[in-house]
């Protein structure tokens, strides 16, 4: 009986001690600068609202909105129930974690209490025996979005890295043909959607704090400088005014040679099928089909033609017009075939890139350029930066004559609906440095459409039609 | 040895206690799926009558302007969130137009910055959608639709189930705020 007892008593000891785990666990303490409350806690998560409201930060909830707006000083947040997606000082983040509905309001890991809401507020959790005291000073840099720009000149180079939020910043010389550009608590996020074509700048990397800038063998900073409206570094490139060591061995630059080759899009490709129509016709498959019988009717008229891709194979967007690029490209030609909802609507149309579309990167640099045009003491002209600024406008110009004269032959030699030319921010137009269009040669969701397009005379006519319009743009 | 069996027996109903506590307490790690929903605010006072002007995807694959008389809150996420009700609930005075997201659709939740960039989270597409002209008048249908309505907002950004996406149909730029573009409204 005495050790039947005693062994109860063992478990419920046992029991006692897990269960007062289990409320250790039901809650935890914050503190700050001298006040404390008990949080409460759900497994791995935490209340968010009172440790907002314990460090002086006002949190509301939008119904209209669906979300948390948090302000604290110049501080703005807004986050929701069930997103990973947030507003965090008017730039968009992956919080990597959603939060949940709560008794409180809302809950979540004290990591993203940490990471998502303390840190862009200039707080920073440290572990205390009972919780955690609440320190101000940030652990975790708040990103800040780049995007760069570079304009070549004659003997120097423009870099312009436009920033999402104004941040202190500061530009130095590592060794020969690489300098840094370091960013006070932040950390930069390079935007890689914007592809820029120099011959002295040839690679921007970013690590933790800082950016990278690796440069052409015998290139040196020549000076830097932050401007504001928008937040942005300015970099003037060239040659190198002392070597302190020797230039590291580079991969040669690739120079194209022979004449300048058009390069043919085929739309999508791989995984990325397209559009497709009630027969199974695949748009992958028409541009593919399409793209070879341009590529040969204008080889046939002695151009230099490359294509994007000549298989069944998937190719980022951005990788599609930086090949163009690369090649400096006479003209930059995407294939595709379109679909509605409607089925009724048919007819070709041809886009190009919109002028108020254009990166806000190169809008910053041109504006920069433009700010600076009466005070360049640097070897570069005035003019040159009256040309550079020129030179973009007239790659859209250009880019309009090529749609409008492929769009003028589509109309008079195949008869469809013109459905014109018109202009749109699309990705695979995006920092085409030469003349770019993007063909949507008919509607494979109109089952006579379709029925077209999957005809190879009439894929040779369309390919003869588009080679046409190509011709008439060179030859103007 | 009566102060032994005191203590034990006190023990033993501390046990009992703390075991019917254990098993009515329920999972720590699920108390959030009973969470009672996040408390609504008080109603406000009716917003005023304004006439809005919401775009629906015609037949010849633009987009097409109706007019319609609503309460219209003056705070920018109420705001949009009427135009984006509207927008979702469809065209009301003609059957040639179609809602411009084609499959049904929710606001999941609305960020609005400083700088008066819109972020509109939807619902995603159950299924993958295709052409350039879908995207487009969806794109541009909710753009215009809210810069149009709401005069603080100067850009929008569409997101689709919690999620920035590069693009919808593997044509337009949809990684950043898109401004006004009336290119896409059919000529009255």
């Amino acid at each position: 009986m005495r050790r039947k007892l005693t062994l109860l008593l063992i478990v419920m000891a046992a029991a006692g001690n897990w269960i007062a785990a289990q409320d250790l666990d039901r809650s935890v303490e914050f503190h700050f600068e001298g006040r404390a409350i008990v949080v409460p806690k759900f497994g791995p998560k935490v209340e968010l609202l009172p440790v907002l409201e314990l460090v002086g930060a006002e949190a509301k909830y939008s119904l209209s909105a669906g979300t948390y707006g948090v302000v604290l000083g110049e501080h703005v947040i807004q986050f929701s129930v069930g997103h990973k997606v947030m507003l965090v000082n008017g730039n968009l983040q992956d919080a990597r974690e959603a939060p949940v509905a709560s008794p409180g309001g809302v809950a979540a890991s004290l990591s993203f209490l940490e990471r998502s809401l303390l840190s862009p507020l200039g707080f920073r959790l440290e572990q205390i025996p009972l919780g955690y005291r609440v320190e101000r000073g940030a652990r975790f840099a708040d990103p800040v979005s780049i995007r760069p720009a570079v304009a070549d000149f004659g003997v120097t180079t423009t870099l312009v890295l436009t920033l999402s939020r104004s941040t202190p910043a500061a530009v130095a010389d590592i060794e020969a043909g690489k300098i840094s550009v370091r960013f006070e608590g932040a950390t930069p996020h390079l935007d890689g959607s914007t592809p820029f074509r120099s011959r002295r700048v040839l690679s921007l990397t970013s690590r933790e704090q800082t950016i990278e800038v690796s440069l052409a063998p015998g290139i040196g900073l020549l000076s830097w400088h932050t401007l504001e409206g928008p937040p942005r570094v300015t970099m003037e490139l060239g040659p190198a005014r002392a070597t302190p060591t020797p230039a590291p061995q580079r991969a040669p630059v690739v120079i194209p040679s022979g004449p300048r080759p058009i390069v043919i899009d085929p739309g999508h490709g791989g995984d990325d099928i397209g559009a497709e129509s009630g027969s199974g016709l695949m748009e992958k498959e028409i541009t593919l089909s399409l793209a070879r019988r341009l590529a040969r009717v204008l080889e046939a008229r002695g151009y230099r033609v490359r294509l994007t891709r000549d298989g069944d194979q998937s190719r980022a967007l951005t990788d599609r017009t930086a090949l163009a690029n690369r090649l400096e490209a006479l003209a930059f030609v995407s294939l595709h075939a379109n679909a509605f909802t409607a089925s009724s609507v048919s007819g070709a149309e041809t886009y190009y890139m919109s002028i108020d579309e254009a990166s806000d990167a190169d809008a910053a640099a041109m504006a920069d350029l433009e700010n600076r045009a009466g005070t360049a003491s640097d070897g570069r002209s005035p003019l040159d930066l009256i040309l550079w600024d020129l030179a973009q406008v007239e790659v859209l110009n250009e880019s309009a004559q090529l749609a409008l004269s492929v769009q003028q032959r589509l109309n008079s030699q195949l008869g469809g609906r013109d459905r014109g030319v018109r202009q749109a921010p699309f990705v695979v137009l995006t920092g085409a440095t030469m003349p770019a269009i993007l063909v949507e040669v008919g509607f494979l969701s109109n089952s006579s459409e379709a029925d077209r397009l999957a005809q190879p005379d009439y894929q040779q006519k369309l390919a003869e039609t588009i080679a046409a319009g190509i011709e008439d743009f060179v030859r103007r | 040895m009566h102060r032994r069996v005191a203590f034990i027996a006190l023990a033993a109903l501390a046990g009992v206690i703390l075991l019917v506590w254990l098993l009515t307490a329920g999972d720590p790690q699920h108390v959030q799926d009973d969470l009672a929903p996040v408390e609504a605010l008080p109603t406000p006072t009716p917003a005023p009558e304004q006439r809005v002007v919401l775009l629906f995807a015609g037949g010849d694959g633009l987009l097409h302007p109706e007019l319609r008389s609503v309460p219209l809150p003056a705070e920018v996420h109420e705001r949009i969130r009427v135009v984006m009700t509207e927008l979702l609930s469809g065209p009301k005075n003609s059957q040639q137009l179609a809602p411009v997201i084609p499959y049904p659709a929710a606001v999941e939740a609305i960020f609005v910055d400083q700088q008066g960039n819109a972020f509109v989270d939807l619902t995603a597409p159950p299924q993958p959608l295709s052409g350039s002209s879908t995207e487009l008048l969806l794109a541009y249908g909710v753009v215009d639709s809210i810069i149009l309505n709401c005069p603080e907002v100067t850009a929008v950004q569409i997101l689709f189930g919690g999620h920035e996406v590069p693009t919808l149909t593997g044509h337009l730029d949809l990684s950043k705020p898109l401004v006004l573009n009336k290119r896409f409204i059919a000529a009255s």
